[in-house]
């Protein structure tokens, strides 16, 4: 089975007022199919940035220097270079095949529109045709049971309704709902299609274990807890069943027990959707709780990737070794990594770790070392191996 | 009904406010002498040859508080005085100008608001580029523009310089004696409006072709208010994380502008509007009386310039009470439309 | 908290900024330098120099000459002389009113945002008072009990302007009560009033200082609204709302050359609107560099 997505060469820059940020360079990275896989680093290491760049989001100043990142379509069936697509392809990609959960909830949902509003605008952009099938059909059983004088006179706008929502259902680009859908009055006569939508977003909530979707949906957010926001965000990234999910800090701003019953959620979404994962964060143990294989990433490079058991029990590279060694244990000092992050601007010559690595080689400073294979599905850039 | 306990509560507490205003306004008036202050009583001519009678009545050499009273008596029986300049009763006098007045501001407000935050909504959309820094220098020169100048330079320009082709006052002459004529019925004395319900088109396009002029020179000026309002909050909107939600859900960039953007940015506009108020009923006295028009603001410069008290604190209070009542509106408008501050409670 | 050269030298970045301050500084030199380069002629008919010289007493406006610079108004007051001048009587309408305004407010809205309580209340009703009427309609009522004249323009637009300042002060007294230095200074013992003076005012100062920069110039369009309506300036004052006054019978000139007069209006105009521009460019910019928002990275 090939991988789900496979990053090649990635190089990310920020061209600031004050010069320019190096904040991902060649970056080789495979997410494969339904694993959960785990980014993590320190701030400024570059983790949500590759994020952003696999749904091509980064912001300006960004831009995506080269590389390539190729992702297998699940409706095309074939692969794809996400770097090359064209803008309207990608957005059919973006909250649809591959999509993304933020680190705040509160600020990823927007004040204005109700929980179930915002979800349902997934269905309705990525699910039209199906919504509109779904339509014809109520409107077909209208039309079949309606009996007295009322469903008479409504008969002929039943029909119109029932030819309407079947363009909608059979083409992809009918011209009339367009039209209709650019009229502000007019919009009401596809209320139908939020209805359909209503239903499954309501199904999605019920998913992500929200008590009483069908009350939560007609909230908004500042109405629910952080928690529930944050299953609220999820639902509507797991809306349109996506093959990739990419989650930047999910639980980093939640309470800690809340924060397990997230935790548990992604395992269950892992199990139950065979969606894979891309799990960013900065927290070791969270990390070891739900990823499949971890990757450690600094200064905006990828320091080592391994199995989640392989990482914690055999850490390589230097970098991994320390970030182990400084989460607190009782009875044991504090261990700190020496030293302060690279400056993004000026990064130092060869690996970026090197000033503040205990095994640091001469040559470490002319040269970095490339992402090698060191043991079975163990890689490392590091000049020690 | 959280909504009709919170509009009681705020019409409580106007009482205090609106007695304030009248308590302000009554302290202006001690500036006057007794006989000048004899026309905020009086109802009609007559009563002002017997001004020593007029004195005794309504005991204007009595102790402050005692003629407060008596005042504020009146003012709740709708007696403002008379006005010398309208030469008839202020209150009156405040309904046969306001219609002249509604009338700019029908035609004013949609355009200030709409244009407003168009322009501010694009500034935002292209920050940065030539579009914005033009419409920011458009914005800040608007905003400095003394108001009776560009009335006067529109005036010369359009009124002179095109031979009468947007003239001042509300309606030339010929039209004038049409609209005062037994076959016009006033339903509301705003022309336009009339006009139409006659079904009178050649009335209609001169009130129009004199109404130009005066709705450009009060909207310039608010435009740029608005517009710059509007474009730093769509730029802190445009800024927040949800939008980066909406592109990341795969939504076109016009959506996501339009729709989510938008709807957050308008919210401090709206908020905004009550002040609009006020700077439309400052604008509207100068506009008024460069072009002739005479609307309530026309008739609150003469009362000023001729010492017309009576109108004049007649004019201030009315507006005063207008302007809280209209900051109510807008306050529940508020209520409305930004989801977060609801009078109820919440859920969880 | 801002450094002062840091804003300094963002003022001097801004392109915007940089053209208000030069505007601004030109009018603040034909100001100070306004005797020698409109010096009153001999024989003055009055001898306050604010007084705009006449050259005879026809009605009809004339041209721009040689002796008349700028021409002269109806009346024959001399447009150069008054306009000149009248930046005088606007840097001293506007200084004054704001440096008034910003005074009782700084004292009422520190009271009032400090001690809160009743204090706070009274304050916050008084200002709701002040603020229900529109500024002008307030104003042209105040002038005309107190009778026109410059100086009750000046009273009559602070007493408008005042109440605005108040809120404003308050309400970032209010958002700076809270932080922990105000706490800690008051732990180590200080005065109330040293707590104000040197520890809260300094930080909630700063949209203060747009506001009032912004203001200066809806200070001076506001005076010479009032003037231009006749309740400001008397007859003859150099005061550019004033001059525009003359202008209003004469926008129209005869058939064939209906813009003949045209410097009777567009000249003092013109002064006004660039002056208050150079203000409104200069708040603008403090306003850009003060957001907190727009803290380029």
């Amino acid at each position: 089975m090939e991988d789900l997505v496979t990053i090649r060469d990635l190089a990310v820059r920020f061209y600031t007022y004050e010069g320019v940020v190096h904040a991902i360079d060649d970056l080789d990275l495979d997410i494969r199919q339904g694993e959960t896989l785990g980014i993590v680093g320190e701030t400024g290491s570059g983790k949500s940035m590759t994020a952003l760049a696999i749904l091509r989001l980064i912001p300006y100043p960004g831009k995506i220097e080269s590389g390539s990142i190729v992702f297998s379509d699940r409706d095309a069936g074939d692969e794809l270079d996400l770097l090359t697509l064209s803008e309207d392809k990608m957005r059919a990609i973006r909250g649809n095949q591959i999509s993304m959960v933020f680190q705040e909830p509160g600020a990823a949902l927007n004040p204005v529109f109700t929980i179930g509003d915002q979800i349902s605008e997934v269905f309705l952009l990525h699910r039209r045709q199906e919504l509109g099938y779904q339509a014809k059909q109520r409107v077909d059983s209208l039309l079949s049971d309606g009996n007295g004088l009322a469903a008479g006179l409504k008969r002929p706008f039943w029909r119109w309704q029932r030819r309407l929502y079947n363009k909608i259902a059979g083409e992809s680009h009918p011209v009339e709902p367009r039209l209709l859908s650019r009229i502000p009055l007019f919009r009401r006569l596809l209320w139908r299609l939020r209805d359909e939508a209503s239903l499954l977003t309501v199904d999605m909530l019920k998913d992500v274990e929200i008590p009483d979707p069908a009350r939560v949906a007609v909230h908004y957010p500042h109405e629910l807890s952080g928690g529930m926001k944050q299953r609220a965000v999820i639902a509507m990234a797991l809306a349109c069943s996506p093959k990739l999910l990419i989650a930047d800090e999910p639980t980093t701003s939640l309470d800690v027990t809340i924060q397990a019953q997230m935790l548990e959620l992604f395992r269950r979404i892992k199990v139950d959707k065979g969606a894979s994962v891309l799990f960013i964060t900065h927290n070791l143990g969270v990390a070891s709780e739900v990823c499949d294989r971890v990757a450690v990433m600094y200064a905006g490079r990828l320091c080592e990737v391994a199995s989640v058991e392989e990482l914690f029990l055999h850490p390589l590279h230097p970098y991994t070794k320390a970030l182990l060694e400084a989460v607190p244990m009782p009875g044991r000092e504090l261990q700190t990594i020496p030293g302060a992050l690279a400056d993004a601007l000026n990064p130092p010559p060869g690996c970026r770790f090197h000033p503040r690595c205990p095994s640091a080689l001469p040559m470490c400073e002319q040269e970095r070392a490339k992402l090698k294979e060191v043991s079975k599905d163990h890689m490392v850039a590091c000049h020690l191996f | 009904m959280e909504l009709r306990a919170y509009i009681i509560r705020r019409l409580l507490l106007l009482i205090p406010v609106l007695l304030g205003v009248t308590l302000f306004i009554f302290g202006i008036t001690m500036f006057f002498s007794p006989i000048q202050r004899a026309t905020l009583y009086v109802t009609n001519l007559r009563q002002l040859a017997n001004l020593p009678a007029i004195i005794e009545q309504y005991g204007l050499d009595q102790p402050l508080v005692v003629q407060y009273g008596t005042w504020l008596g009146q003012v709740l029986r709708g007696n403002l005085g008379w006005s010398n300049v309208a030469n008839m009763p202020v209150s009156e006098a405040i309904w046969h100008f306001l219609p002249a007045t509604l009338e700019l501001a029908i035609f004013a407000t949609p355009l200030i608001i709409l244009i407003g935050i168009f322009l501010g909504s694009t500034a935002a959309a292209h920050k940065d580029s030539p579009v914005d820094h033009g419409t920011r220098v458009v914005a800040i020169v608007g905003w400095s523009l003394p108001t009776f100048w560009l009335g006067l330079i529109l005036l010369m320009v359009f009124y002179g310089y095109f031979r009468g082709f947007l003239p001042p006052s509300r309606l030339s002459i010929q039209m004038d004696m049409v609209v005062n004529s037994a076959e016009f019925i006033r339903y509301t004395h705003i022309n336009t409006i009339d006009a139409i319900l006659n079904l009178n088109g050649p009335v209609f396009l001169d009130a129009l072709r004199h109404i130009i002029l005066p709705v450009i020179t009060l909207s310039i000026v608010n435009v740029a208010f608005i517009m710059r309002l509007m474009r730093s909050s769509m730029l802190e909107s445009l800024g927040k994380g949800y939008i980066l939600t909406a592109r990341a859900k795969g939504l076109a960039e016009k959506v996501v502008v339009n729709k989510h953007a938008r709807r957050n940015a308008l919210i401090p506009v709206i908020t905004v509007s009550g002040y609009l108020f006020a700077a439309l009923a400052n604008g509207v006295v100068i506009t008024e009386t460069i072009f002739n028009y005479k609307g309530i603001g026309w008739w609150a410069w003469q009362s000023a310039f001729r010492l017309d008290i009576a109108s004049v604190l007649g004019f201030a209070l009315f507006n005063a009470v207008l302007f809280v009542l209209v900051n109510l509106v807008v306050d529940i408008l508020y209520t409305r439309v930004d989801p977060r501050v609801r009078l109820g409670g919440s859920v969880q | 908290m801002t450094d002062w050269r840091f804003m300094a030298r963002q003022l001097a970045r801004n392109p915007m900024s940089l053209m208000g301050i030069i505007i601004i500084v030109v009018f603040a030199i034909i100001a100070i330098f306004a005797p020698l380069i409109a010096p009153p002629p001999e024989g003055h008919w009055n001898p306050n120099p604010y007084m705009i010289p006449r050259d005879g007493y026809s009605a009809t406006p004339q041209p721009p000459s040689e002796e008349h610079v700028f021409g002269t108004t109806e009346g024959q007051y001399d447009i150069f002389y008054g306009v000149i001048w009248g930046t005088r009587t606007a840097f001293q309408i506007g200084l004054v009113v704001i440096g008034i305004v910003v005074a009782i407010g700084i004292v009422l809205g520190s009271l009032a945002g400090y001690f809160g309580g009743v204090l706070d209340e009274v304050i916050m009703r008084i200002t709701d008072i002040f603020l229900a009427f529109p500024a002008l309609i307030l104003a042209m009522a105040i002038v005309s009990a107190i009778g026109p004249s410059v100086r009750s323009v000046m009273i009559a637009l602070a007493v408008v302007s005042w109440p605005s300042y108040a809120r404003l002060i308050r309400g970032d007294i209010l958002q700076v009560r809270e932080e922990d230095y105000i706490e800690a200074s008051r732990g180590l013992g200080a005065s109330s009033g040293r707590v104000i003076l040197r520890h809260a005012l300094p930080n909630a100062i700063y949209p203060t200082l747009v506001m009032a920069s912004l203001d200066i110039g809806a200070v001076v369009l506001a005076a010479a609204a009032l003037s231009f309506l006749g309740l400001g300036a008397p007859e003859g004052y150099a005061d550019w709302g004033q001059l525009t006054s003359f202008a209003r019978n004469w926008i129209v000139g005869p058939p064939g050359d209906s813009l003949k007069y045209w410097y009777a209006v567009t000249i003092p105009g013109l002064f006004i609107l660039l002056f208050v521009l150079g203000w409104n460019l200069l708040g603008d910019a403090f306003r850009d560099i003060l957001d907190p928002r727009l803290a380029r990275r």
